[in-house]
């Protein structure tokens, strides 16, 4: 049987697998002694042996060893025989880590590329002196083969123990058909094998009766039966010594795949193609919504509507499927940042908010790096070293918060910290040197903040570390941000700490947008974005230091001229009463006046991915086709505001 | 009703030990053999419930003794006697139809789990 197509499904639960463990671990280090500790480990622990028995099963022989002696530690911890301390949660983490590059390469047909030699021994120096406990651990792997896994012990004080367990064999072979053993047959024949072995047997015969049989074979002192699994493919060679470390069966739980019912895996790709096909979708209701319009026949008309609001509904859903918490990605920030405060010699207490809020999977794929830069950034440049924040009067453990949360129709990310905040003066002198702003200038505003930070490889880190301070991260993370369709902010308090907020829309692929004319052309502006459409009348127009500025409700907006922007030439009325409109912009609290000839409508569109010309207008976010076919660019008014 | 037993080897020593073994736990020594081709006469002529046999004995070893009485009859109960050292021939033996093994030097205990296991 081909193994390939259960690959991604070994990686995907790995991945899980291997989030839960890190988090386990970070309670377990958090609390060695405390009342959830033997929680933590069990947890580990599963997790631990499900990969490995599922990577035993994809013939991963790295992995499975990897695992293998991993789990030996744990049994170990567990039992109560070791304790935890600083070495044992290094190497715990540290073979975490390999063991994930291990599941990855084995998935990418590269087994045997992560060497983990030295991890092994490190492991095995904690579990090898393990006493032989009568429920302990198993000394040997699995044999590859089909059918169910027999593993046996034999009592320690077995004569021709070679023979008792050529016995047992034979009486299993009057059972069904022995396709494997290990060690192999000649070698169990001969002695060659300490108190365990392992069986692979086809039988129909029930677990009972199999465990009856070996039981009666005499000196046996342990037996288990697995059921059988899809037949494994044969696995590679072992090129770990670890034939005398006790280990526990790799029964692989199925369960999780199969058994829970309610939930079916779908590669995301496959609802990544879903979404533009309900994308092209949308554009054909439009288009025959406004044939249907021309035509004026009624029976048309209805059943136009009836399919517009199913495929509308369609869309909705198909949008859902796509959501899942943020906690997908969130979980393995805890040991994000744990490492990168270790690595620095900085106590933090990290704290994530809102894990259960839900944002479109690919946003969460792609925005996921971006945490991680700004989570460094924190680390590394926000808060303090314990002494300098006892210095300053704070406490020495500094506190970063990641937290999402919903607002309207976006997402949005924020990332805390109550360190020393951006130093300012340091960015202005910067600033000044590289000429960006007025050498008079002596303050800059949020906005010039974060517009420097911005700039590729503008950084103020006084030396190169591990974590950050390549000056490739702020920039990175509001191109990204602006990718996406999303936006970004800076709040910055000398002495208390810096937030970071993303603000990303729920998907990616359609959003609801007012379109506006200019001259010839249509442009589509975001409705998340809209607060309110105005007449410009000159009643509401005045200028302020020569710049026109608007009065909206009591409030002067600063007042952008789209005409202005893409160069044509100031409006000309084809009447007197003809009027220009202002569509008021928001972002989070920061809003603006953008002057447009006409208001067209509202449309749905599909956002098409847009690869803006260098050097080309900076404030369109996107392209799309709207439903007369035509093309329409997107506004970004992120960078408008 | 007591099992019959049929014991082979090829020292008075051993078949005495064997028998005294066997006897305390209430089984009946029907015969004895000192080679094997005496133990495929004695197995027909006495159709015991349970054979010991020694592995090594003249005039046809234990080994294709005990193939000779399988292939007579399949469901023959037999029980090899063994040295230290003799894991290949004992794993002969049982390819060859013997049902268990034990171990000399013979400890009582042992070779009665080991003759309770062959008469299942």
């Amino acid at each position: 049987m081909d193994n390939a197509q259960y690959a991604e499904l070994f990686l995907t639960e790995s991945r899980e697998h291997i989030a839960g463990v890190n988090k386990a671990l970070l309670e377990l280090e958090r609390d060695a002694t405390g009342p959830g500790a033997s929680a933590a480990v069990a947890s580990i622990f599963r997790g631990v042996h499900t990969i490995k028995g599922m990577g035993a099963t994809m013939g991963y022989a790295i992995v499975a060893e990897l695992a293998h002696e991993l789990e030996t530690v744990l049994d170990r911890i567990r039992h109560g025989d070791l304790a935890i301390n600083v070495a044992i949660m290094d190497v715990l983490f540290r073979a975490t880590d390999v063991l994930e590059k291990a599941v990855e390469a084995a998935v990418a047909g590269r087994d045997g590329e992560v060497v983990a030699t030295d991890l092994v021994a490190t492991l095995h120096s904690f579990g090898a002196t393990a006493p032989r406990r009568s429920s302990g651990g198993w000394t040997i792997p699995a044999p590859a083969g089909a059918g169910m896994l027999v593993r046996i012990r034999l009592a320690p004080d077995t004569p021709l123990r070679g023979v008792r367990a050529f016995i047992i064999i034979k009486a299993l072979g009057a059972l069904g058909e022995v396709t494997n053993t290990e060690p192999p047959i000649e070698q169990i024949q001969s002695d060659g094998f300490d108190t365990d072995f392992a069986v692979r047997l086809v039988s129909a015969s029930p677990a009972a009766e199999v465990e009856d049989a070996i039981r009666k074979a005499g000196d046996v002192v342990f037996v288990r039966v697995s059921e059988p699994q899809a037949a494994p493919r044969r696995s590679a060679p072992v090129t770990i010594e670890t034939a005398t470390a006790p280990t526990s069966a790799p029964a692989v739980d199925t369960r999780s795949v199969v058994g829970q019912a309610r939930h079916v895996r779908i590669d995301v790709r496959r609802l990544d193609t879903l979404m533009n096909l309900i994308g092209e979708l949308l554009i054909a209701r439009g288009r025959l919504t406004q044939l249907a319009g021309e035509l004026g026949d009624l029976t048309l008309e209805e059943t136009v509507t009836q399919s517009s609001r199913l495929i509308g509904e369609l869309r909705d859903e198909i949008t859902a499927s796509r959501m899942v918490p943020v906690s997908h990605v969130f979980d393995r920030f805890p040991r994000v940042v744990r490492d990168a405060a270790r690595a620095v010699g900085k106590q933090i207490d990290f704290v994530v908010d809102g894990k259960g809020i839900e944002l479109d999977r690919s946003m969460l794929d792609e925005i996921g790096d971006s945490i991680v830069h700004l989570l460094r950034n924190a680390v590394d440049h926000g808060i303090e070293t314990p002494e300098a924040r006892t210095a300053a009067g704070k406490l020495p453990t500094g506190r970063l918060v990641l937290s999402a949360a919903r607002d309207r129709s976006a997402v949005v990310i924020k990332v805390s910290d109550d360190g020393k905040g951006i130093d300012r003066e340091r960015v202005l002198a910067r600033a000044k040197r590289d000429g960006l702003v007025d050498a008079s200038r002596n303050d800059l505003t949020e906005d010039e903040l974060l517009r420097l930070l911005a700039r590729p490889g503008f950084s103020t880190a006084e030396k190169v570390t591990d974590l950050s301070g390549r000056g490739v991260g702020v920039d990175a993370v509001y191109t990204r941000v602006r990718a996406l369709g999303g936006a970004m902010d800076i709040r910055s308090v000398p002495g208390q700490g810096t937030t970071m907020i993303l603000r990303l829309p729920l998907t990616l692929a359609i959003v609801r947008a007012l379109l506006v004319r200019v001259a010839d052309e249509v442009y589509a502006i975001p409705l998340a974005h809209v607060s309110e459409t105005i007449e410009l009348e000159s009643e509401i127009l005045r200028t302020v230091k020569g710049r026109e500025v608007l009065l909206a409700r009591d409030e002067v907006l600063p007042l952008m001229r789209l005409r202005n922007l893409v160069g044509l030439p100031a409006y000309q009325p084809p009447s007197e009463i003809a009027l220009e409109h202002v569509v008021v912009i928001d972002l989070g609290d920061r809003r603006a006046g953008l002057v447009i000839d006409e208001l067209t409508g509202q449309e749905e569109i599909v956002v098409k991915q847009y690869d803006a010309v260098r050097e080309g207008l900076p404030f369109f976010g996107g392209a799309t086709l709207l439903s007369d076919g035509s093309p329409s660019l997107i506004v970004d008014v992120s960078s408008l505001l | 009703m007591s099992h019959t037993v049929l014991i082979c080897d090829d020292a008075i020593f051993m078949r005495t030990m064997v028998g005294d073994i066997l006897t305390q736990a209430g089984f009946e020594i029907v015969g004895e053999a000192e080679t094997g081709l005496q133990a495929v006469e004695k197995y027909q002529q006495l159709k015991p419930d349970l054979v010991t046999m020694d592995i090594v004995m003249p005039d046809m070893g234990g080994i294709d003794a005990v193939r000779e009485i399988c292939k007579q009859d399949p469901q023959a109960k037999i029980l090899m006697c063994s040295a230290m050292g003799q894991q290949a021939l004992v794993v002969e033996a049982i390819q060859a139809g013997a049902k268990d093994f034990v171990v000399k030097p013979f400890q009582p205990s042992r070779v009665l789990e080991a003759v309770q296991r062959v008469l299942g």
